[in-house]
């Protein structure tokens, strides 16, 4: 079927792959709130109040489980085209493929510049989705399912949607917005990401771990020195490796995808008609 | 079974239809052949019948098509997954899940079809289909012919009334090939299913079919019994032709009825044919390869081989699947490995010769080139005329005199006139890309040159043409080495043909002698014509002109 | 008779061993938790090659160990160490005034370094009991359970899983097929010469999937009626307000217990019940679905047991579960948890052994085959098995 459709037309910009419907908007709104505390409780928590470092992380891993199965059936409401599952999966692989590549190797960490490319040109909800579904490929084939995993596949699902929700911009205005917004995604990832675990892998005797219910200034000082030492450099790789994926493939890999936006036709309507005789 | 009423369809960037006023019936149990030439609209066809196009492929469909009482109109693809199967020419890009009891379940699951009933169904379908053996292994894993079985096998679990195949058979070896071609007959005769079957090389199904649709260029088809349709259609195997051309009554179809007409043409030829495209004498030869071994592991790909190859000469490699014919040409060409034994490529002005294994690449490809099996892994950028400019660069790149200085863009025109420059390589069709990849490698002008199996996907037509390009290329003094299964066509172009086994050389001699000296070497014509060394149907033609008065 | 056992029984058994190790920080309760996981690792796991996570995650255990306890003893905060048995000191480094807070170097107490070896050997337990499960559960069979409403993530996971052992033989493919072109070498060129081939089979490869999808029934599901809809819509919704109103709830002081855990609670029941109803528009059955029986009720139980018992404090006391190191005491071993954690050895025995059979290349998604393509003859480079 592959040869069923050329064409060379230039469009403005490919329908989404999944749509994002207005309906979906209340419960990725409160999704967005809901990770918000995952994430940043540390530095939001009152004095006396819940504060076991131990069980919060995993507390929260399985509250993001509950959220991050919500929204996906909400986006997956009305069932996915199978193009578009298809080149979820096809898509996963290649993330999910090229991870243990950079895994361990100065932050160089590819997932990310396929994911903003591909949310950019098939839309948020496309993002969302293949941010879900690539890392936890990823963990699948990798054995890497643990408590880690809802935080990583909340984190890289929001790329992927914010991706999708960039404004609109052509040649290189477009690659430089996607750059910047690498950059900013790597770093924001990695910071969130090593919050998560920063209250459960420090001992609370050090001076750089997180105090239960101490002032928001004193957490987020503790947390910025203690993500400087150990994971600043980290994540500069990771930011790196996405600047120079986007600006050297990134035209090209939009370029790509668009045509097989185009060839797959997304939900485009068939048309019958009488015989013409 | 399925009722074609006065069906066009139109995609919607194409101002002309793909196919007009189609209107036909296919009766229960009947094997209807689907040819015409590549583009012409045969997948386009077979994608009607499960309401692909227009369901997936989106486009326009004017009239009617039904199966087995359901109008494409309001069943969409998957509302006829219990009735229609679809095997597709790729059976790795259709699997779904990745292990063989994983996939024949596969659709079964998605009818929700009970349990039990399940497992009975893939345990009689593995038998079914000889593939029991293989149920825990990973697809990927398994050969073209057994990926192709086990997708036929996984459409079949449905048990679907009506199955359509596109060109099931192209990506495989002979053997392989007729192993699944086997298989279709059996469930035709066996099963009663209605199977559509678009195929290229026809000599290989043509004496199965029931009917044959002919779609020709402009979308119009022509429908009807086999000996009817093929005794004006523009494809045909050689067997026809050569019915054709000795005007035959009724056209035969098999070799067993050809050489029951082709008593008295026997008589009538001389016993040698004179041989058009084999004037070209052995020029010297320009690549030595002394004991070259390959191996991967403990596999021993290629164990020894001595080969010399001459100048202006085609040669054809054959060998079943795995004989190592690929292995040899990228050791050879010097990108591959080469565990032992060296290869010497003249080169001007190195009286020694030169080894391309220990040149930089881009000296190598001045030496030898390849064209390996899917071409589409060279081409990166996004229009032709970006990819000739790139090949133009890295031409010049060297930096010295032996370039052809010839841009690949005018190249490629010679090889394949009126591809746009503006095209994307991927969406040419497979001829053209061939061109084009073949185009960006003779910019480098080496002078042996290396096809690894160039007619995978090719109709009748650009075999043709391709053979013509390889005769020209050889003509001007290169050395052309074609890798293929394909022995028909090895027939048309090759002086020469070396047949590998298990690693080794097993036979090396004129074409003439190796093609006729063996049934499963052995091209229609020579079939029929034995004891009368011919190849070829043009061969015949010019040994008839010049006999008769 | 040797089968897998149920995904989920071996999960269940792992994070109830989890659950139960948050409640101890006592080393010797703790070593005994490692040698039953251990022992049920080696007993139980198959030759698929995710069975060989556990190690990872012991290495991964053993790096968090280390973190506290370097964190402890680097940035150690131990002002007062009238108390403490200072083993050395390190050299204390002034930090600039932003650092302030931080101390870098001094005293490295006995009673610090023990207090951070336990946190840790606790949190490796745990990372321990998560390994285990990893290594003894079959992940696409546990990608099986997903509920119907995630039908397609599933199934993207599944082609996902399908697809990425054929990528990286394309990625060889494409890379050794660029010296044809004359281009060698690894810079940032070969990135876009090997992504774009790859990236264009690839998406080729995934609209000729599709179309196998679609005419083999996939997405045969009917719509659910619109009340249906509405009803699952409105259930999502409030679940979420409710893990809203929770998580929210969890910051402050006063409501943490009062209206946080009832939020959460029914906030996951709603949310659960829509994605049950929301499944349901999915139709489609299981081709040999994996039995929950005996063994697995077993395994379940026997991982709930430490659970029950050391966070209902039965037959322990709060010390003897997390010994003082201030001051420091030897642990003791404590005699009815130390039996909990024992039964949760059981599974060793009583789950049925795992298919010895299995060929690891099954399951083997991106570890690499090297080169074997090259040998094959096949289209677009696929393995060619030697008869």
């Amino acid at each position: 079927m592959t040869q069923l459709r050329l064409s060379r037309r230039e469009e403005p910009r490919p329908v989404a792959a999944v749509v994002l419907r207005a309906t979906s908007g209340p419960v990725v709104m409160l999704a967005a709130l809901i990770g918000l505390v995952a994430f940043l409780w540390p530095f939001a928590v009152a004095p006396g109040a819940f504060s076991d470092t131990t069980l919060a992380p995993w507390l929260f891993a399985a509250v993001l489980v509950v959220v991050v199965a919500v929204v996906l059936a909400e986006m997956s409401h009305g069932g996915i085209d199978s193009k578009a599952v298809a080149m979820l999966g096809v898509l996963s692989a290649i993330g999910a493929a090229l991870r243990p590549l950079g895994a361990g190797t100065a932050g160089i960490e590819t997932v990310f510049f396929t994911l903003i490319i591909a949310g950019r040109v098939y839309g948020p909800a496309f993002g969302f989705i293949l941010g879900c579904t690539t890392l936890m490929a990823s963990a699948l084939i990798t054995g890497g399912i643990g408590p880690w995993l809802p935080y990583q596949m909340f984190a890289s699902a929001w790329i992927g949607l914010v991706a999708g929700l960039l404004p609109s911009a052509r040649g290189r205005v477009e690659v430089a917005l996607l750059a910047a917004y690498g950059v900013a995604a790597g770093y924001l990832y990695g910071f969130l990401i090593n919050l998560s675990s920063w209250p459960f892998t420090v001992d609370p005797g050090s001076t750089l771990s997180f105090v239960p219910g101490a002032p928001l200034t004193l957490n987020l000082h503790r947390y910025l020195l203690y993500y400087g030492a150990t994971s600043l450099g980290w994540d500069t790789g990771r930011a790196i490796t996405n600047v120079v994926c986007i600006l050297l493939v990134g035209p090209a890999m939009l370029a790509t995808f668009r045509r097989a936006a185009r060839r797959a036709a997304f939900r485009s309507a068939p048309e019958f008609s009488a015989p013409r005789l | 079974m399925i009722r074609f009423d006065h069906m066009t369809v139109t995609y919607s960037e194409q101002s002309s239809p793909v196919l007009r006023d189609v209107d036909l019936l296919v009766e229960e149990g009947e094997l209807v052949l689907v040819v015409g030439p590549t583009g012409a609209g045969k997948s386009t066809f077979l994608g009607t019948v499960n309401g692909l196009v227009p369901h997936f492929s989106g486009g326009t469909l004017a009239g009617r098509v039904t199966v087995g009482g359901r109008d494409t109109r309001a069943h969409r693809p998957r509302d006829l997954a219990d009735l229609v199967g679809v095997v597709s020419q790729d059976p790795l890009a259709g699997f779904v899940t990745d292990t063989v009891e994983e996939e024949l379940a596969y659709g079964m699951e998605q009818l929700a079809i009970a349990p039990d009933v399940m497992r009975k169904r893939v345990e009689e379908t593995l038998d079914l289909l000889g593939v029991a053996d293989l149920r825990d292994r990973p697809l990927h894993q398994l050969s073209g012919g057994q990926q192709q079985r086990v997708a036929i096998g996984a459409v079949l679990t449905t048990h679907p009334r009506v199955l359509v195949l596109d060109e099931p058979t192209s990506a495989l070896d002979p053997t392989a090939a007729e192993e699944v071609l086997a298989t279709i007959t059996r469930l035709v005769h066996d099963l009663g299913v209605t199977v559509l079957l678009a195929e290229h090389r026809l000599e290989r199904v043509v004496q199965y079919a029931d009917r044959i649709v002919e779609i020709h260029r402009n979308g119009r088809v022509t429908y009807g019994p086999p000996a009817l349709v093929l005794a004006t259609s523009a494809v045909a195997p050689p067997v026809v032709e050569l019915g054709r051309l000795a005007g035959w009554e009724p056209l035969p179809l098999s070799i067993r009825d050809a050489r029951r007409s082709a008593r008295h043409l026997r008589q009538r030829l001389p016993a040698e044919g004179r041989e058009p495209v084999r004037g070209r004498t052995g020029g010297t030869p320009v690549l030595r390869a002394r004991n070259v071994v390959v191996r991967y592991g403990p596999t021993v790909a290629v164990g020894g081989v001595e080969v010399e190859l001459d100048a202006g000469r085609v040669t054809a490699l054959m060998g079943r699947n795995g004989s190592g014919k690929s292995s040899l040409l990228w050791a050879l060409q010097g990108s591959g490995p080469r565990h032992a034994g060296t290869v010497t490529v003249d080169a001007p002005g190195r009286p020694g010769g030169l080894d391309p294994a220990r040149l930089p690449a881009g000296e190598a490809r001045r030496l030898v080139g390849l064209i390996p099996q899917t071409p589409t892994d060279l081409l990166y950028l996004d229009t032709v005329a970006a990819e000739c400019r790139q090949a133009d660069l890295e031409a010049a790149g060297a930096g010295d005199d032996r370039s052809s200085g010839v841009p690949a863009l005018q190249l490629l025109e010679e090889l394949a006139p009126g591809i746009d420059p503006l095209a994307h390589p991927r969406d040419l069709s497979e001829g053209q890309r061939l061109a084009l990849v073949l185009a960006i490698q003779l910019t480098a002008a080496p002078p042996v040159l290396l096809l690894d199996e160039p007619t995978r996907g090719l109709d009748y037509r650009s075999k043709e043409h391709l053979g013509a390009v390889l005769g020209r290329l050889a003509a001007g003094g290169r050395s052309v080495v074609v890798a293929t299964h394909d022995v028909e066509f090895a027939a048309k172009v090759a002086d020469r043909v070396i047949v590998m086994a298990a690693g080794d050389l097993v036979a090396d001699g004129s074409a003439v002698d190796i093609l006729t000296a063996s049934p499963a070497y052995a091209p229609q014509v020579a079939k029929i014509l034995a004891p009368a060394h011919y190849l070829t149907v043009d061969q015949v033609a010019t040994a008839l002109r010049s006999t008769s008065p | 008779m040797p089968r897998n056992l149920h995904p989920v029984a071996w999960w269940i058994w792992a994070l109830g061993l989890a659950a139960a190790v948050s409640r101890t920080t006592n080393p010797v309760l703790l070593g005994l938790v490692l040698a039953v996981l251990g022992l049920v690792v080696a007993n139980r796991r198959s030759e698929a090659p995710w069975a060989r996570a556990f190690k990872y995650y012991m290495f991964l255990a053993l790096t968090v160990v280390a973190i506290r306890v370097v964190f402890r003893s680097v940035f150690g905060g131990d002002i007062s160490t009238t108390m403490m048995h200072v083993w050395f000191r390190l050299p204390s480094v002034p930090l600039p005034s932003w650092a302030a807070g931080v101390q870098l170097g001094g005293p490295v107490t006995a009673e610090g370094t023990f207090s951070a070896l336990y946190d840790g050997m606790m949190l490796g337990c745990m990372l321990a009991c998560v390994g285990a499960a990893n290594a003894l559960a079959n992940p696409k069979r546990a990608l099986r359970v997903l509920p119907g409403a995630l039908y397609e993530l599933g199934v993207a996971v599944v082609v996902a899983l399908t697809v990425a052992p054929q990528l990286v033989e394309s990625v060889q493919r494409v890379h050794r097929a660029r010296k044809l072109r004359g281009r060698s070498g690894l810079g940032w060129h070969a990135l876009r010469e090997i992504a774009i081939p790859v990236l264009q089979d690839a998406l080729e490869r995934s609209l000729r999937l599709a179309a196998a999808m679609d005419s083999r029934g996939y997405g045969r599901t009917g719509a659910a009626p619109t009340p249906v809809r509405r009803l699952t819509a409105g259930l999502m919704v409030t679940g979420m307000c409710g893990l809203c109103l929770g998580t929210f709830g969890l910051l402050d002081a006063s409501t943490s217990r009062t209206v946080a855990l009832p939020a959460l609670v029914t906030g996951t029941v709603v949310s659960v019940a829509g994605l049950a109803l929301g499944g349901r528009r999915v139709r489609r059955s299981r081709y040999r679905p994996d039995p929950w029986s005996g063994p697995e009720w077993g395994v379940v139980l026997s991982g709930l047991a430490p659970l029950v018992v050391l966070w209902s404090g039965v037959g322990s006391s709060l010390i003897g579960l997390n010994p003082s190191t201030f001051p420091l005491t030897w642990p003791s071993l404590p005699v009815v948890p130390a039996l909990a954690v024992l039964v949760a050895a059981l599974p060793a025995v009583i789950s049925p052994p795992p298919f010895r059979a299995i060929d690891p290349s099954r399951c083997a998604a991106v570890t690499a085959r090297p080169n074997r393509s090259e040998g094959a003859d096949t289209g677009s480079g696929r393995l060619e098995v030697p008869a």
